[in-house]
């Protein structure tokens, strides 16, 4: 389900998030708990609609949450 | 727990229940050799032993719309899982008989709605335990 070229920030963002919660942040984009953990330890790479969502959730752009690295 | 894992327990057991009381009434309907006028009856048995399994799938699709795309994905991939489940399930019931029993054999009648029925308990027990399954893994991995 995940991607092992595919990076994010979302735990370093919600910290700087006025210290989100992972359910916050579940509730914010509409997902359960266990999705935003998953995508957190990179297990799942979320959906394109989902990514701008997290991005939007924390007032950046979609490459500030996530980073892909096509050489690895 | 989410909703996923929940509706996961609740069809399996769900599905347990309704397997035991179709199995027993068709067992009963089977030892009582059932034909003719009472065959109407039957008929009539049938759909309504049917009904649970209806329940369980329209629940299971307004629970899917609940999901979201993480769970939607493992729900899908365990759907797989259980179509894997109900060939073999199929393949060992229809063909394990005719190595067992020889070509030229016969088996009785009653046999074919338990086989319908193991196949479709087959599938949504496959289908809830490869959910539960695929659930603890990940938490495991977390």
């Amino acid at each position: 389900m995940g991607s092992d070229n595919l990076t994010n920030r979302v735990r370093r963002l919600r910290f700087d998030n006025g210290e989100m919660t992972q359910q916050q942040l579940a509730d914010k984009v509409g997902v359960t708990r266990q999705t935003i953990i998953a995508i957190e330890s990179g297990r799942y790479s979320p959906s394109l609609p989902l990514a701008f969502k997290l991005a939007r959730a924390f007032g950046v752009s979609i490459e500030d949450v996530f980073e892909f690295d096509d050489e690895l | 727990m989410t909703v996923l894992q929940k509706s996961a327990w609740s069809n399996l057991a769900m599905s347990m229940v309704v397997a035991m009381v179709s199995t027993a009434a068709i067992l009963h309907l089977a030892s009582r050799n059932t034909i003719g006028v009472i065959y109407v009856l039957v008929c009539i048995f049938v759909p309504i032993a049917m009904a649970p399994w209806l329940y369980i799938y329209h629940r299971k699709k307004s629970l899917e719309s609940r999901f979201d795309e993480r769970e939607k994905m493992i729900y899908k991939r365990a759907f797989i899982v259980s179509a894997y489940g109900l060939a073999l399930f199929l393949g060992y019931t229809c063909i394990l008989p005719f190595f067992v029993l020889g070509g030229k054999n016969v088996v009785k009648v009653y046999y074919l709605p338990l086989i319908f029925i193991g196949a479709l308990f087959a599938a949504q027990f496959v289908h809830s335990a490869a959910i539960l399954v695929m659930c603890a893994l990940e938490d495991d991995d977390g």
